[in-house]
């Protein structure tokens, strides 16, 4: 951007390194205390072993919250995808004060907290008589997820412009038809990335999760229960391998999503 | 856009139309509502009363407690904006002088802990605090201290400094979009005309990027003020905030009415932040 002396880069090299040991720092000490034995509450440094993997394969819990978790992620991810084109294909098909404001009840998931988001469902579930489940986690999942979702798309259809859809009309296509032809094929990688992303997100919610959810728990309930009982050896491998998901996850969804500009390999 | 012409009248248009709005309606939109009437409920013997009524309000307000909690909660979020901001800044900075490769490494590395598990950063920040965490102890071993720090013990300093860790890179993003959108044209002009590096930050930069800072303060102040996991996790028994109390009104406490008169206060203070945010970023334009 401008010309930075060389004092200068180096300060703000420093800093950029501080933040960085900051943000990275703190997640390698599970990560490497999962390969040591744990005993009388502390780990052994001088005994490395992978005991607290087996340990973590023997507990029926965490593979159960793992089963859950996938579930509602992959239901949250696919209900997100189909809403949130839905609501995209409407809010491109023309301007008007309703659909500014369906945009803007959309977006209230995303500005206010979750837990408001959280208790407001929690409060709505308990008055219209649904008892709390995956199915109630799915649903505040969904509405917590679409907003990404559906932001994303409406960018990629106004990047389109008419013309090809206009051309498509024109030439005799049915909606349907330019739909399946035209609009999906031009959305396949903004639907790839997003859908990436939106389980990213989906595996991870806690807030929300723990207001709406009943007894089964997801992977971040589970560890939150854990956590607060104390320490547990296969806590740290579990955190271990969740960990390298979601970096190779992020890897994925930022690859897809980057504009060709900031990404030097297109 | 899909629709013209003659399709515009059809049945698919009417069909997502109705989806459109039907659905934000149910899911969104009526939750909120249920959950703003039930801040007008009122509890009595474990049941929730349905009459309208404002004591939840005069509750709060009347309470010792809770005006102070809020108020030490508000302090401590401005805190965590604060630091964030200023840690996020040389960052975003030094990422919008970068170019190619190095920039596109340093951005996903900014990006990576934004989707990485928040429950399980708070858990590795966790066990580097404590008395006799990671960090004290590593202070101890190098003989840096010679005991063991209370900053680092479960408190409000600890809540501080697990936020600003989380929040970070919610502050880096803003400033680095506001400071690449600032028009190269400027920044020439101004090193042509003869001011030096450090006059064309303070006199052309740094204004120009003022929206993406004051963005980036709303943001992390926003996410730190409605968390409550953070607090419970690292906070111990003093580090108590607004958002744990709101919390347990829906556990430990059970008094959904309470706890939803307390979220409606905590989405006021939200809104007029965001408000304020907007208000700072269209003056100076």
């Amino acid at each position: 951007m401008m010309r930075l002396s060389n004092l200068a880069i180096g300060i703000l090299s420093a800093i950029t390194a501080v933040v960085f040991l900051l943000l990275y720092g703190p997640l390698f000490i599970p990560i490497i205390s999962s390969f040591f034995s744990i005993s009388h509450g502390g780990v052994q440094w001088n005994d490395p072993s992978l005991s607290s993997y087996s340990a973590l394969l023997e507990n029926q819990g965490i593979l159960k919250a793992v089963g859950n978790t996938l579930i509602v992620g992959f239901s949250a991810t696919l209900l997100s995808l189909v809403s949130g084109t839905l609501l995209a294909l409407h809010y491109c098909g023309g301007k008007s004060l309703a659909r500014e404001a369906m945009q803007f009840a959309v977006f209230l998931p995303f500005l206010m907290p979750p837990i408001i988001t959280g208790l407001s469902l929690l409060i709505f579930f308990r008055e219209v008589g649904i008892p709390r489940s995956l199915l109630t986690v799915i649903v505040g999942h969904t509405v917590f997820v679409q907003t990404l979702a559906y932001r994303v798309i409406v960018v990629r259809l106004q990047s389109m412009g008419p013309s090809m859809i206009e051309a498509s009309i024109d030439l005799g296509a049915s909606a349907t038809q330019t739909f399946i032809h035209i609009i999906l094929p031009n959305l396949r990688s903004t639907l790839i990335g997003a859908g990436v992303l939106s389980f990213a997100l989906s595996f991870d919610e806690t807030l929300i999760t723990l207001l709406v959810t009943g007894t089964d728990s997801t992977l971040p309930i589970r560890l939150w229960a854990m956590m607060r009982l104390g320490f547990t050896p296969d806590i740290n491998a579990l955190v271990a391998i969740i960990l390298a998901l979601t970096v190779l996850l992020c890897l994925l969804a930022v690859h897809q999503l980057l504009p060709a500009e900031v990404n030097p390999d297109e | 856009m899909l629709f013209v012409g003659s399709a515009q009248t059809g049945v698919w248009p009417r069909l997502l139309a109705a989806f459109a709005y039907c659905l934000p309606l149910v899911f969104i939109v009526a939750p909120l509502l249920s959950f703003l009437s039930y801040s007008f409920f009122s509890m009595e013997n474990g049941q929730i009363i349905h009459d309208l009524s404002l004591l939840n309000y005069k509750r709060f307000f009347t309470d010792a407690i809770f005006l102070p909690v809020l108020w030490q909660t508000c302090l401590l979020c401005l805190a965590v904006a604060t630091l964030s901001t200023m840690l996020g800044f040389p960052v975003a900075f030094l990422l919008a002088n970068l170019k190619g490769r190095r920039r596109y490494i340093l951005l996903l590395m900014v990006l990576v802990p934004l989707l990485m598990s928040y429950i399980i950063k708070i858990y590795a920040i966790r066990s580097i605090l404590g008395g006799n965490g990671f960090l004290n102890r590593f202070l101890l071993w190098t003989g840096l201290i010679a005991e063991p720090l209370s900053l680092f013990v479960f408190n409000l300093n600890a809540v501080l400094l697990t936020l600003t860790v989380l929040l970070i890179p919610f502050a880096i993003l803003p400033i680095f979009l506001s400071l690449e959108r600032i028009p190269r044209s400027l920044i020439e002009a101004s090193s042509d005309l003869g001011a030096s590096g450090m006059q064309t930050f303070i006199r052309i930069v740094l204004p120009l990027s003022l929206p993406g800072i004051v963005t980036s303060a709303t943001f992390v102040f926003v996410l730190a003020i409605g968390d409550f996991l953070t607090p419970q996790m690292v906070g111990g028994q003093s580090g108590f905030t607004f958002g744990r109390i709101v919390y347990s009104q829906f556990g430990t406490a059970f008094n959904w009415p309470f706890g939803s008169a307390l979220s409606a206060i905590l989405a006021i203070v939200v809104i007029s932040v965001i408000a304020a945010g907007n208000w700072l970023e269209f003056r100076r334009r």
